[in-house]
């Protein structure tokens, strides 16, 4: 070769080689810093002036999740799809992530995206659900964490403490901003002609099929229903919690408070159980089913109208009739309602909702037991110390006169 | 070099038992319940990290000490440094590292998981590794720098550049912007290090062992500049769809494509300098190097693909992302480096060879990668096919049992191929494999192997 192609290949490769680097730069510079920049001044101009920030055992709870891979499993990312949104919410904005370090995005979904886990589930089922996620949910290939407790669910440890703080504050920081937080956010966002960035403002913050609603239309169920069905969907859904024979004893059972109703102790309305199945039992561990088919929830329906231990109703006598009246009159009402609808004054401001008699009724044991012991992890609290054994099981009975039967009208959807 | 060689193999069976663990506890998932260290998540790190910074790290340098002094007619700079960058590698990155990720200290970044006082050895042994080889390369000047020296010359600088962008940044640069970056090293934990370093190893054995020239030196200097120049470009591909600027998102789908065709570039010119070698190469070396090629051909075709939108809004997150991994790692980067050391391994006089135990690794790492890849393919399909439905999550993970199930199984013939590797590169009687090549097609020496490594040869067969 001679000299002068020799020396032009030179330099080709030296102009190449600082090529090279000035591409390199460009990636970094066009997919990081600049990047970088417009989400920081996004972040600025969308979120709340003041983001709480992760608490001590938050951030402990953090390093617990980052340590243990819960990101390769579960993604903290709701992406601008309508798929997503439909069955986590809205997608991620730059500021819901501003204190991630490093962030948690993940790339893979084994299990569901958590970017919206605060109030979808309660403590006591995360708690459950870590000790042991097959003991909740059949299926789960979760891995157990039961190095985080002291053997039982009901006994964590710090560590387990401060990882469902965590999970605690995953999508708290929009749920609190809203609707307020959405309106300025979509304002600064300016974008009213992207259709992609207006996706983060279309629909519910949180869509979880999970989560629990404490007041909320429920449509009512197929008429028919599928026994058999119903039967294997509860014993694939229903029966780690409230035990095969629904005694309130399946192995999830352990460590939750309220512990999970004994289903055969009950009979309850068909819009009741539409209305359990279709929001769930706010304040408690009892999930929304809202994934589900109407048939598949009518089926399981008709499935836990089966397990009813069927028992005689003997007549209730005069003298207990009235005293019964008085004692609910005095003691109950303001939770329980005038009428038994679990509308009283006081109904509102628990962490969960009273009883309505109308649309379930226990078992006269289980109401006395109730009125003996209380329901641990609720509201309801004993009453031996303020009535009679007579008085108790007169207001036993009383509640259970409520009852309208099974296809009752849904005059007392809860308020 | 054989230190390296030995070390990759044993870090390999390491990191493929973390690989079966995780697999298995997909299927029966109490096991290792009792275990901190046993769980999913840190056999997971341990997994992905063991195989790209153990098995791969180590199988390339090794490569290195064979093929850089052919490469560039000079000697490496030193022993003691050898030594050194082995003992770094494996006993200040791969060993504290494996123990601080399963005793639970680690970064949750991927490809990342090493924590950071591991890292700042990662790069110190990057840089002695560069100390040790890129002299090599000046002493003749550039344009006498065949495709594979460019390789490496890149490879080193580049993963020098974006090691610490990967596993630093992210901590310092929070949430959405942190994932910008991430994504940038993900993709260039692949491509700026796996990827040169592969094919440097291929561009090095098809014409060693071929006795051909490469077919098209003009289209090897095409195909390196554009991968250099692309994949950089790629990185925000792994967030479509995401809170991360359009434009970046748009912009990184786009080179995503371009780098589709140069693969088809790269891969044509390997192709055709392999002509004439049979389907299957006799040479064992060559083999191995072959099937890496074609690996590579699907894995970047499925990749320019999955990064379209249209496809990447059915697939992401699923398993059919977890094929892609395994094609690229498995399929194309570890034949290429396994490909890598039994060349070598032929041409060491001392070094024990057993070919028929290296002919079962080879079809067993086929078998099993070939099942895997369209397992999970299909798994993903389904996921997310049931994703879009919007049939309860539970479905998804109990419709894919089956193919976790087969996915595991793969785990049989692999583990039987690393194993038989393990066998054939230290058993057999010492100096066999250079035999072997003696009786085939003759022994050749040094300075008639390294012409043909040099862009004049190329440029004169074409
Ligand atoms: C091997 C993969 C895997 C890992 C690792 C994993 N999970 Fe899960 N997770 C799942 C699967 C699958 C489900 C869905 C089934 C279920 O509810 O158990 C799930 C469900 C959940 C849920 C309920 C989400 C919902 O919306 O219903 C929470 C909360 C959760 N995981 C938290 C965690 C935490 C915290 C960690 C880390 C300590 C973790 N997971 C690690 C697979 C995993
Ligand atoms: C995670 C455990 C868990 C699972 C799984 C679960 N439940 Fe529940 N369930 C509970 C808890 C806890 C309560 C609240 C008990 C209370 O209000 O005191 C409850 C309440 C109920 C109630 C209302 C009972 C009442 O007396 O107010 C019904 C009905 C019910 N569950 C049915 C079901 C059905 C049907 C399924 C399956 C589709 C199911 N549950 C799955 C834990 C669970
Ligand atoms: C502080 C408010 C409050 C007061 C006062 C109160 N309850 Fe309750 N009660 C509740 C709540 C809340 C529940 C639902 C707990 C649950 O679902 O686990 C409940 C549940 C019950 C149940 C169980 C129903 C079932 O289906 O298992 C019975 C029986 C009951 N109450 C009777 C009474 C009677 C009788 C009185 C008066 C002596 C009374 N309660 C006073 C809040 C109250």
């Amino acid at each position: 070769m001679s000299g002068q192609p020799q020396r032009a290949l030179r330099m080709s490769y030296v102009v190449a080689s600082v090529a090279g680097v000035a591409f390199f730069v460009m990636s970094v510079a066009l997919l990081g810093w600049w990047p970088k920049r417009v989400l920081d001044e996004q972040s600025r101009a969308m979120g709340p002036e003041y983001v709480l920030p992760l608490s001590e055992s938050a951030r402990r709870g953090r390093v617990v999740y980052s340590r243990e891979g819960c990101a390769y499993c579960h993604t903290q990312q709701v992406r601008y799809l309508h798929t997503d949104m439909a069955r986590f919410g809205a997608p991620t904005l730059a500021w819901e992530t501003r204190l991630d370090y490093p962030h948690l995005w993940g790339t893979r979904r084994i299990g569901p995206d958590l970017t919206r886990a605060a109030f979808t589930r309660s403590t006591d089922w995360h708690f459950a659900h870590l000790f042991s996620p097959r003991a909740v949910v059949p299926a789960s290939v979760m891995p157990a964490y039961a190095a985080l407790f002291d053997g039982a669910p009901d006994r964590p440890r710090q560590e387990a403490r401060d990882l469902v703080a965590y999970l605690e504050t995953l999508g708290r920081a929009r749920e609190l901003a809203a609707p307020e937080g959405e309106a300025r956010a979509r304002e600064a966002c300016n974008c009213t002609d992207d259709e992609m960035a207006m996706m983060a403002f279309d629909g519910a913050l949180n869509a979880h099929p999970g989560r629990a609603r404490r007041t909320h239309e429920a449509p009512a169920l197929p008429r028919s229903a599928d026994l058999d069905r119903g039967r294997q969907l509860y014993g694939e859904h229903c029966a780690t919690c409230h035990g095969a024979t629904g005694q309130g004893d399946g192995p999830g059972a352990r460590g939750l408070r309220p512990a999970p109703a004994s289903l055969a102790e009950h009979e309850y309305s068909t819009d009741r159980l539409a209305d359990v199945l279709w929001n769930g039992v706010w304040g408690t561990a009892m999930p929304a089913w809202r994934d589900r088919r109407p048939e598949d929830l009518a089926a399981i329906a008709e499935a836990v109208r089966a397990l009813t231990r069927a028992e005689p109703n003997p007549p209730v006598p005069d003298h207990m009739v009235e005293l019964g009246a008085r004692v609910f009159r005095e003691n109950c009402v303001q939770c329980h309602g005038d009428e038994g609808l679990g509308n009283g004054p006081a109904a509102a401001e628990l962490a969960m909702s009273p009883s309505n008699f109308h649309r379930q009724r226990p078992s006269l044991d289980r109401a006395i037991r109730v009125l003996r012991n209380g329901i641990d992890g609720t509201p309801m609290a004993p009453w031996t110390a303020r009535l009679s054994d007579a008085e108790l099981i007169a207001v036993a009975h009383h509640v259970r006169g409520y009852y309208e039967g099974a296809s009752a009208a849904p005059g007392g959807v809860r308020r | 070099m054989h230190a390296h060689g030995i070390a990759a193999l044993v870090t390999l069976l390491v990191s493929a038992t973390f690989g079966i663990i995780v697999a298995l506890q997909l299927l029966w998932p109490e096991l290792g319940r009792d275990t901190a260290w046993l769980s999913w998540g840190r056999l997971r790190y341990a997994h992905t990290q063991g195989i790209m910074l153990g098995w791969l790290g180590n199988a390339f340098l090794a490569f290195l000490y064979h093929g850089v002094p052919i490469l560039t007619g000079r000697p490496v700079t030193s022993r003691a440094l050898g030594a050194w960058i082995f003992g770094l590698w494996n006993f200040a990155v791969m060993v504290p590292g494996w123990l601080l990720v399963l005793a639970g200290i680690s970064q949750p970044l991927e490809w990342a998981e090493f924590p950071l006082v591991v890292d700042v050895f990662v790069v110190l042994a990057l840089l002695l590794a560069a100390v040790q080889f890129v002299p090599c390369f000046f002493a003749r000047g550039l344009e006498s720098l065949y495709v594979s020296s460019w390789y490496i010359l890149g490879g080193l600088v580049f993963t020098l550049l974006s090691y610490p962008m990967g596993n630093i940044v992210p901590e310092v640069v929070a949430g959405a912007s942190g994932a910008a970056f991430s994504g940038l090293w993900i993709h260039d934990a692949v491509g700026l290090f796996v990827t040169p370093m592969a094919l440097a190893i291929i561009y090095f054995v098809i014409p060693a062992a071929s006795r051909r020239p490469i077919y098209s030196h003009f289209l090897s200097m095409l195909g390196f500049w554009l991968l250099f120049f692309l994949y950089p470009l790629n990185g925000t591909h792994h967030y479509v769809f995401s809170v991360i600027p359009m434009a970046a998102q748009i912009g990184a789908i786009t080179a995503s494509a371009l780098l589709g065709v140069d693969v088809l570039i790269v891969v044509t010119n390997l192709f055709l300098s392999m002509r004439g070698s049979g389907f299957v190469p006799r040479d064992l070396g060559l083999r191995f190097v072959g099937m890496s090629t074609f690996f590579y051909l699907v894995v970047s075709v499925q990749g320019a693909s999955q990064a379209q939108m249209a496809v990447n809004q059915a697939v992401h997150f699923t398993d059919w992302v977890v094929g892609h991994s395994h094609l690229a790692m498995l399929g194309f980067a570890s034949f290429a480096a396994a490909g890598g050391l039994v060349h070598a391994w032929q041409r060491i006089a001392w070094a024990r060879y057993n070919a028929r135990a290296i002919t079962w690794a080879f079809w067993l790492m086929t078998a099993g990668m070939v099942i895997m890849f369209v397992d999970l393919t299909i798994a993903g399909l389904v996921q997310g096919r049931l994703w879009a439905d919007g049939a309860p999550w539970i479905e998804s993970v109990q419709a894919t049992r089956p193919y976790w199930m087969i996915r595991a199984l793969t785990g049989i013939p692999l583990a039987g191929a690393f194993i038989a590797l393990l066998v054939g590169l230290t058993t057999g009687p010492r100096g066999a494999g250079l035999r072997e090549v003696e009786a085939s097609i003759g022994t050749e020496p040094v300075d008639e192997i390294a012409p043909r490594l040099a862009p004049a040869a190329a440029v004169e067969a074409s």
